[in-house]
Protein backbone atom coordinates (compact mmCIF):
# COMPACT_ATOMS: atom_id res chain seq x y z
CA UNK A 1 0.00 0.00 0.00
CA UNK A 2 1.58 3.19 -1.19
CA UNK A 3 0.96 6.87 -0.54
CA UNK A 4 0.56 9.51 -3.23
CA UNK A 5 0.08 13.26 -3.25
CA UNK A 6 -3.17 13.03 -5.21
CA UNK A 7 -5.32 10.94 -7.53
CA UNK A 8 -3.39 12.41 -10.48
CA UNK A 9 -0.15 11.01 -9.05
CA UNK A 10 -1.76 7.56 -8.63
CA UNK A 11 -2.73 7.63 -12.32
CA UNK A 12 0.76 8.75 -13.39
CA UNK A 13 2.34 5.96 -11.38
CA UNK A 14 0.01 3.27 -12.76
CA UNK A 15 0.74 4.43 -16.33
CA UNK A 16 4.47 4.57 -15.70
CA UNK A 17 4.63 1.03 -14.32
CA UNK A 18 1.84 -0.38 -16.53
CA UNK A 19 -0.06 -1.64 -13.53
CA UNK A 20 -3.79 -2.17 -13.27
CA UNK A 21 -5.66 0.14 -10.97
CA UNK A 22 -6.43 -1.20 -7.50
CA UNK A 23 -8.38 0.85 -5.00
CA UNK A 24 -7.62 4.29 -3.60
CA UNK A 25 -8.69 5.28 -0.11
CA UNK A 26 -8.35 8.51 1.86
CA UNK A 27 -5.67 9.03 4.50
CA UNK A 28 -8.42 9.13 7.10
CA UNK A 29 -9.80 5.76 5.97
CA UNK A 30 -6.27 4.34 6.07
CA UNK A 31 -5.77 5.65 9.62
CA UNK A 32 -9.07 4.12 10.77
CA UNK A 33 -8.07 0.84 9.14
CA UNK A 34 -4.68 0.98 10.90
CA UNK A 35 -6.29 1.61 14.29
CA UNK A 36 -8.77 -1.18 13.79
CA UNK A 37 -6.06 -3.60 12.70
CA UNK A 38 -3.20 -2.77 15.02
CA UNK A 39 -4.58 -1.27 18.24
CA UNK A 40 -5.40 -4.73 19.74
CA UNK A 41 -2.30 -5.75 21.71
CA UNK A 42 -0.46 -8.54 19.89
CA UNK A 43 1.55 -9.31 23.05
CA UNK A 44 -1.59 -10.55 24.78
CA UNK A 45 -2.18 -14.31 24.94
CA UNK A 46 -5.79 -13.80 23.80
CA UNK A 47 -4.79 -11.94 20.63
CA UNK A 48 -5.58 -13.79 17.40
CA UNK A 49 -5.91 -12.85 13.76
CA UNK A 50 -9.28 -11.52 12.72
CA UNK A 51 -11.70 -14.00 11.19
CA UNK A 52 -13.02 -13.47 7.68
CA UNK A 53 -16.33 -12.30 9.15
CA UNK A 54 -14.53 -9.77 11.36
CA UNK A 55 -12.44 -8.43 8.48
CA UNK A 56 -15.56 -8.08 6.35
CA UNK A 57 -17.21 -6.11 9.15
CA UNK A 58 -14.19 -3.78 9.34
CA UNK A 59 -14.32 -3.20 5.60
CA UNK A 60 -18.07 -2.53 5.71
CA UNK A 61 -17.58 0.07 8.45
CA UNK A 62 -15.00 1.83 6.27
CA UNK A 63 -17.26 1.74 3.19
CA UNK A 64 -14.93 -0.68 1.41
CA UNK A 65 -17.71 -2.35 -0.54
CA UNK A 66 -16.37 -2.97 -4.06
CA UNK A 67 -15.36 -6.49 -5.25
CA UNK A 68 -11.72 -5.48 -4.62
CA UNK A 69 -12.31 -5.91 -0.88
CA UNK A 70 -14.02 -9.31 -1.12
CA UNK A 71 -12.38 -12.11 0.83
CA UNK A 72 -14.47 -14.96 -0.57
CA UNK B 1 6.21 -27.66 26.49
CA UNK B 2 3.15 -27.31 24.27
CA UNK B 3 4.08 -25.64 20.98
CA UNK B 4 1.16 -23.23 21.20
CA UNK B 5 2.47 -22.02 24.59
CA UNK B 6 5.93 -21.53 23.10
CA UNK B 7 4.51 -19.66 20.11
CA UNK B 8 2.49 -17.40 22.38
CA UNK B 9 5.62 -16.53 24.37
CA UNK B 10 7.60 -15.95 21.17
CA UNK B 11 4.89 -13.71 19.72
CA UNK B 12 4.84 -11.67 22.91
CA UNK B 13 8.64 -11.38 22.93
CA UNK B 14 8.82 -10.46 19.23
CA UNK B 15 6.35 -7.60 19.62
CA UNK B 16 7.79 -6.37 22.93
CA UNK B 17 11.26 -6.37 21.41
CA UNK B 18 10.10 -4.49 18.29
CA UNK B 19 8.25 -1.91 20.38
CA UNK B 20 11.27 -1.37 22.67
CA UNK B 21 14.05 -1.49 20.08
CA UNK B 22 12.47 -0.34 16.83
CA UNK B 23 12.91 -3.61 14.94
CA UNK B 24 11.86 -7.25 15.36
CA UNK B 25 14.41 -9.57 16.98
CA UNK B 26 16.71 -12.08 15.34
CA UNK B 27 16.14 -15.71 16.31
CA UNK B 28 19.23 -15.52 18.54
CA UNK B 29 17.71 -12.53 20.40
CA UNK B 30 14.48 -14.44 20.99
CA UNK B 31 16.43 -17.54 22.03
CA UNK B 32 18.50 -15.57 24.54
CA UNK B 33 15.54 -13.71 26.05
CA UNK B 34 13.36 -16.81 26.35
CA UNK B 35 16.18 -19.19 27.35
CA UNK B 36 15.59 -21.50 24.42
CA UNK B 37 17.76 -22.77 21.60
CA UNK B 38 18.09 -20.75 18.41
CA UNK B 39 16.64 -23.72 16.52
CA UNK B 40 13.55 -23.76 18.72
CA UNK B 41 13.11 -19.99 18.26
CA UNK B 42 13.41 -20.38 14.50
CA UNK B 43 10.94 -23.30 14.49
CA UNK B 44 8.47 -21.11 16.36
CA UNK B 45 9.03 -18.30 13.82
CA UNK B 46 8.18 -20.81 11.10
CA UNK B 47 4.93 -21.82 12.80
CA UNK B 48 3.97 -18.18 13.40
CA UNK B 49 4.69 -17.46 9.74
CA UNK B 50 2.53 -20.42 8.69
CA UNK B 51 -0.22 -18.84 10.81
CA UNK B 52 0.40 -15.50 9.01
CA UNK B 53 1.50 -13.75 12.18
CA UNK B 54 5.05 -13.14 10.88
CA UNK B 55 6.66 -12.91 7.45
CA UNK B 56 10.13 -14.47 7.25
CA UNK B 57 13.10 -13.89 4.98
CA UNK B 58 13.25 -16.96 2.71
CA UNK B 59 17.03 -17.03 2.71
CA UNK B 60 17.62 -17.35 6.45
CA UNK B 61 14.27 -17.75 8.25
CA UNK B 62 14.71 -14.50 10.18
CA UNK B 63 11.79 -12.09 10.58
CA UNK B 64 11.19 -9.72 7.68
CA UNK B 65 7.90 -8.36 8.98
CA UNK B 66 6.21 -8.53 12.34
CA UNK B 67 3.44 -6.30 11.08
CA UNK B 68 3.33 -3.38 11.38
CA UNK B 69 7.09 -3.43 12.05
CA UNK B 70 9.68 -4.01 9.35
CA UNK B 71 13.02 -5.64 10.13
CA UNK B 72 14.65 -3.77 7.26
CA UNK B 73 14.69 -0.05 6.43
CA UNK B 74 11.80 1.01 4.20
CA UNK B 75 10.41 4.23 2.71
CA UNK B 76 8.03 4.52 5.69
CA UNK B 77 9.88 5.97 8.67
CA UNK B 78 7.91 6.44 11.89
CA UNK B 79 9.32 8.64 14.64
CA UNK B 80 8.00 8.71 18.20
CA UNK B 81 9.49 10.72 21.02
CA UNK B 82 11.51 7.67 22.11
CA UNK B 83 12.79 6.11 18.88
CA UNK B 84 12.13 5.40 15.25
CA UNK B 85 10.64 2.43 13.45
CA UNK B 86 10.07 1.35 9.87
CA UNK B 87 6.63 0.34 8.63
CA UNK B 88 6.17 -2.15 5.79
CA UNK B 89 3.79 0.15 3.90
CA UNK B 90 1.78 3.29 4.62
CA UNK B 91 -0.95 1.25 6.35
CA UNK B 92 1.64 -0.33 8.64
CA UNK B 93 3.37 3.03 9.17
CA UNK B 94 0.07 4.33 10.54
CA UNK B 95 -0.32 1.05 12.43
CA UNK B 96 2.81 1.70 14.50
CA UNK B 97 1.45 4.73 16.44
CA UNK B 98 -1.90 2.90 16.55
CA UNK B 99 -0.21 -0.10 18.20
CA UNK B 100 2.04 1.95 20.49
CA UNK B 101 -0.72 4.38 21.44
CA UNK B 102 1.87 7.13 20.97
CA UNK B 103 2.12 10.36 19.04
CA UNK B 104 4.27 9.98 15.95
CA UNK B 105 5.51 11.62 12.80
CA UNK B 106 5.45 9.48 9.65
CA UNK B 107 8.01 10.45 7.05
CA UNK B 108 7.00 9.11 3.65
CA UNK B 109 7.11 10.32 0.08
CA UNK B 110 4.80 10.31 -2.92
CA UNK B 111 5.38 7.00 -4.71
CA UNK B 112 5.00 8.77 -8.06
CA UNK B 113 7.11 11.93 -7.77
CA UNK B 114 9.09 11.36 -4.58
CA UNK B 115 7.98 14.57 -2.89
CA UNK B 116 8.33 14.29 0.87
CA UNK B 117 5.02 13.73 2.70
CA UNK B 118 4.89 14.10 6.45
CA UNK B 119 1.93 12.82 8.46
CA UNK B 120 1.37 13.46 12.11
CA UNK B 121 -0.52 11.41 14.69
CA UNK B 122 -1.42 13.36 17.84
CA UNK B 123 -3.62 12.16 20.70
CA UNK B 124 -4.84 9.17 18.76
CA UNK B 125 -5.82 11.16 15.68
CA UNK B 126 -4.26 11.63 12.28
CA UNK B 127 -3.83 15.32 11.54
CA UNK B 128 -5.57 16.32 8.28
CA UNK B 129 -3.14 16.25 5.35
CA UNK B 130 -3.13 16.07 1.58
CA UNK B 131 -2.69 12.60 0.13
CA UNK B 132 -4.27 9.35 -0.95
CA UNK B 133 -3.44 5.65 -0.42
CA UNK B 134 -3.51 3.13 -3.26
CA UNK B 135 -3.90 -0.63 -2.73
CA UNK B 136 -2.58 -2.49 -5.77
CA UNK B 137 -3.61 -6.05 -4.90
CA UNK B 138 -7.21 -7.20 -4.30
CA UNK B 139 -7.73 -8.42 -0.75
CA UNK B 140 -8.32 -12.04 -1.74
CA UNK B 141 -4.74 -12.13 -3.12
CA UNK B 142 -2.87 -10.23 -0.39
CA UNK B 143 -1.08 -13.32 0.88
CA UNK B 144 -0.17 -14.63 -2.59
CA UNK B 145 2.76 -12.23 -2.66
CA UNK B 146 2.79 -10.42 0.66
CA UNK B 147 6.02 -8.48 0.07
CA UNK B 148 4.62 -6.86 -3.12
CA UNK B 149 1.27 -6.28 -1.42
Amino acid sequence: MLIFRSEEHVENWLRQWRLPRGEAISLDQCWRLAVNWYAPDRREAEWRRKTVDEVEAVFRDLDFTSPFWRLR
Amino acid sequence: MDQSVIDQAVRRQVYQYAMDRGRPPLAEDTARELSMSREDAQASYQRLAAGRVLVLMPENGEILMANPFSAVPTAFLVQTQERFYYGNCIWDAMGIPAMLHRDAIIQASCSDCGLSMQLEVVDGKLKPAEGIVHFAVPVAHWWDEIVFT
